[in-house]
Parts: C-alpha cells; sequence; structure tokens
C-alpha cells in the first residue's frame, strides 16, 4: 500500500502549531503526468550504471509501499516536530 | 467460537492464566487455527505465555542532554520503521552494479572491514534482518552524561 497521508505536527516553545495533514496520493497526479519524463531518465541511468531498470523500479516501489507506519519524532531546544506516514 | 478459544476463556475465568496471557493465546491461535490449547499449557505454566509474534516496526530512540548537544533542555529522537522497510531497503543493495563491487570491497578493507560485497546474496540480508527481531542495544552515557541509545524491534 502506497503512503496516502503524512501529518506533520510542529511545536515550538511559543507556539503550538495545527497538525498539517498532507494528501500523499494527490502527488501521483503530476507523478502520471511526468512519467514519460521519469522512466526515460530513469532507464537511462540503469543503463549507464549496467543495472537492470526493472529491477530498479521494483527496489523502489517496494521501499515506497513500505512508508506506512513510519514514525519520527524530534524534540530538541524546546522544539518538536512529528511526522508520521500513514 | 471454536473449541480453543472456549478452552481459553475458561482458563481466564477460572483465574488460571491472566487476560494478558489470554489475549495472546487467542492472537497465537489465529495464524494456525488447528493448533490445540493443550500446545500453549506448557508455556502458560511456566513464565507466562512465550507466543512469539514477528516484530513489525525497528525503534530507534535516541536521548541526549544539554551537555551532550550543547541546546537548551534535552534532546530526543524517536524513529520507528517498518521492518518491512528495511527488507525494501535492502533490494537496493541489488542495485550496485557488479563493476562496483570491487572498489567498494577495496574501501571497506582499507576502514578495516573484511566484507566482500559481491558473495553477499539476497537471503543473506533477509536472514540478517529477521534476526534483527531479537536485537536489543542499550547505550548509556558515562560520567554523569544522561546520554541514552535505545534500539530494539517491536
Amino acid at each position: 500500500m502506497t503512503p496516502t497521508i503524512a501529518i506533520v505536527r510542529i511545536e515550538t516553545p511559543h507556539r503550538r502549531w495545527p497538525r498539517l495533514w498532507i494528501p500523499l496520493f494527490l502527488l501521483w497526479i503530476p507523478a502520471l503526468l511526468l512519467s514519460p519524463l521519469i522512466l526515460l531518465v530513469l532507464f537511462g541511468l540503469c543503463m549507464a550504471g549496467r543495472v537492470s531498470p526493472w529491477r530498479a523500479i521494483a527496489a523502489f516501489w517496494s521501499i515506497l509501499c513500505s512508508l506506512p507506519g513510519t514514525n519520527v519524532r524530534v524534540s530538541a531546544d524546546g522544539n518538536k516536530i512529528q511526522v508520521r506516514i500513514l | 467460537m471454536n473449541e480453543n478459544r472456549r478452552q481459553i476463556l475458561e482458563m481466564l475465568a477460572a483465574g488460571k492464566i491472566t487476560a494478558d496471557e489470554a489475549e495472546r493465546l487467542i492472537a497465537a491461535l489465529d495464524p494456525s487455527p488447528t493448533a490445540t490449547v493443550g500446545e500453549f499449557t506448557g508455556s502458560v505454566a511456566g513464565n507466562g505465555a512465550t507466543v512469539k509474534t514477528r516484530a513489525k516496526y525497528l525503534r530507534v530512540l535516541v536521548e541526549a542532554d544539554e551537555s551532550m548537544t550543547g541546546m537548551k533542555g534535552p534532546t530526543t529522537v524517536n524513529v520507528r520503521v517498518p521492518m518491512q522497510l528495511l527488507r525494501a531497503g535492502v533490494r537496493l543493495a541489488s542495485l550496485i552494479p557488479a563493476q562496483a563491487h570491487e572498489h567498494l570491497d577495496e574501501a571497506l578493507n582499507r576502514h578495516g572491514v573484511p566484507l566482500t560485497l559481491s558473495q553477499i546474496k539476497p537471503e543473506n540480508l533477509e536472514e540478517l534482518i529477521d534476526h534483527l527481531e531479537d536485537l536489543t542495544v542499550d547505550v548509556d552515557g558515562k560520567d554523569g552524561n544522561a546520554t541514552k541509545v535505545r534500539v530494539f524491534c517491536e
């Protein structure tokens, strides 16, 4: 399952920002529009590196589908940031 | 409700097992519904249910105090990544061109890491990730330094 939403939460010592719900699924639209160019660049790089382009696509696709569930929280100097990928 | 679940619930009602143990037994029944309660009795009679579920996430916790970072207040980093992401990440190793392996092996050897990348197979890396589930790393700072690093799977 590809990531659908990213939730970003930022807190500073003086302000607590509202949660940002970023619809990652909307990124498919520009990705599909630019897909010919992306594939061209990808195939060119793979041929230059003598790597199978299908293996490269499979590797990046599996990474993309594994992102949901990632949760990163950093707190430093009174500032906090949390990113969750659903 | 099948017979195994009924037996687990009866054991819970009789006070022979705790609610946590009952929950773990019922969860363990799901992947193999043909298992009987008798198979779990030994482990329950010991130090609680020892049924092991597969870890889903790798967790990295870092807590560094002010003396370490120079910042005001403690710094904490809490990262949780799915194990599936690690498995997908090791597939990137297969994208390294064969001619680059020699250069990488040479560089690793120079830095004291006697690894031969070409001999590492995807199944080896899969096995490594599977065994990561048993890994727990706890690092505590010394000399009054409250820095802690924990790496574990959950």
